[in-house]
C-alpha cells in the first residue's frame, strides 16, 4: 500500500479509536458529579471544581490522540 | 496546507541585536496588544477604589477573590497561598487574555503557538522543582521520589514512575493548552474554507452560522482551559510545597 495512504488511514483510525475512552470517562464522571450534587446541594461548589479538574485530565488523553493523528498526517 | 501556516510566524519589522534575532513578528504584535488591552481594561476599572465600590470595582474584586479563594487557597492552603498568589494570578490572566485575543479577526493567537506554551510549562516545572529543593533540601527532594507508604521492594517500580510523572505533568499542561487552542482555530479555518473550496454561496448559508457557534464555543473553551491551567499549576506547586511523605 502507498505509505502516504497508510499514514492517512492510520490517522483516521487513531483519532476515532482514541476518542472512545475519554468519552466514556467524561460521561461517567459528570454522571457521578450530578448524583453527588443531587444528594447534597450545599457541596455543589466543591463537586463542580473537582469535576472540572477530572474532565481536564480525561480530555488531555483525547488530545494526545489528536496530536499523534496530526503527526501522522503532516510529518509521515 | 494552510493549517500549518499558523506555526510559521510572519516577520513584520526585522531587528537584529548582536546576532540575536528579536524582530517584531505577528506573534509579538498579538502578545503586546493582548497585554496592553487587558491591562488597560483592568486598570481603568479599578482606578479609584472607594470604600463603597462601584460596578467596575466589584467586577475586579470578584475576579481577584475568585482566583484567591477558589484556586490558590483551595489547592495550596491559606498560609503558603499568599506567597504563590501573584504567580498563579499572572498565569491565569496571561493565558486567558492570550487565548481571547485570537477572536479579533486578523490577530494571531499566542497560546496556539507551541513555543509560548512550552515556555509557560517550563516555568511551572522549574518552579515546582526549585521550590521543592528550597523547602526540603536536597535530601528531601530525592526522598520525595520514594514515598514512605510503599514497601521497600516496590521502589524498583515506583521510583521510575514518579520520575516520569514529574516530567509528564507539566508536559501534559503544555499539550492540553496547545491542542485545545489549535483545535478551535482549525475548525473555524476548515468550516469557512469549505465556502472557498466549493465556490458557491449556498454553502455559506449553512457554514456561516456554524462558524459563529464554533467561535462562541471557542470562547468557552478558552476560559475553561485558562482555569484548568491555573488550577493544575496551583495543584502541582501545592504538592511540592507541602510535603506529606
Amino acid at each position: 500500500m502507498d505509505p502516504k495512504a497508510a499514514a492517512l488511514m492510520a490517522a483516521g483510525l487513531c483519532m476515532g479509536i482514541g476518542a472512545i475512552g475519554p468519552a466514556i470517562a467524561i460521561g461517567s464522571l459528570v454522571g457521578k458529579a450530578l448524583e453527588g450534587i443531587a444528594r447534597q446541594p450545599e457541596a455543589s461548589n466543591q463537586i463542580q471544581t473537582a469535576m472540572f479538574i477530572g474532565i481536564a485530565f480525561a480530555e488531555a488523553i483525547a488530545l494526545y490522540a489528536l496530536v499523534v493523528a496530526f503527526l501522522l498526517i503532516f510529518v509521515a | 496546507m494552510e493549517i500549518l501556516e499558523h506555526f510559521y510566524v510572519k516577520v513584520i519589522v526585522p531587528i537584529e541585536v548582536f546576532g540575536i534575532d528579536i524582530s517584531i513578528t505577528n506573534l509579538t504584535v498579538a502578545l503586546i496588544s493582548a497585554a496592553v488591552l487587558f491591562l488597560a481594561f483592568f486598570v481603568l476599572l479599578a482606578l479609584r477604589p472607594k470604600i463603597i465600590p462601584g460596578k467596575g470595582q466589584v467586577a475586579i474584586e470578584m475576579l481577584v477573590n475568585f482566583i484567591k479563594r477558589n484556586i490558590v487557597y483551595n489547592m495550596i492552603g491559606k498560609k503558603e497561598g499568599d506567597r504563590w498568589f501573584p504567580l498563579i494570578g499572572g498565569i491565569f490572566i496571561f493565558v486567558l487574555s492570550c487565548s481571547l485575543i485570537g477572536i479579533i479577526p486578523g490577530l494571531y493567537t499566542p497560546t496556539a503557538n507551541p513555543i509560548v506554551n512550552i515556555t509557560l510549562a517550563a516555568v511551572v516545572f522549574l518552579t515546582v522543582q526549585i521550590s521543592c529543593i528550597v523547602k526540603t533540601g536536597i535530601r528531601g527532594f530525592i526522598r520525595s521520589f520514594a514515598p514512605k507508604a510503599v514497601p521497600s521492594w516496590m521502589y524498583v517500580i515506583v521510583v521510575p514512575i514518579e520520575i516520569i510523572s514529574a516530567i509528564a505533568k507539566p508536559f501534559s499542561l503544555f499539550v492540553r493548552l496547545t491542542a485545545n487552542m489549535l483545535a478551535g482555530l482549525t475548525i473555524i479555518y476548515v468550516i469557512l474554507g469549505l465556502i472557498l473550496y466549493f465556490e458557491s454561496y449556498l454553502i455559506a448559508v449553512v457554514a456561516y452560522p456554524f462558524a459563529i457557534v464554533m467561535t462562541l464555543f471557542k470562547i468557552f473553551v478558552a476560559v475553561i482551559q485558562a482555569y484548568i491551567f491555573a488550577v493544575l499549576s496551583a495543584l502541582y506547586i501545592g504538592e511540592a510545597v507541602k510535603p506529606k511523605h
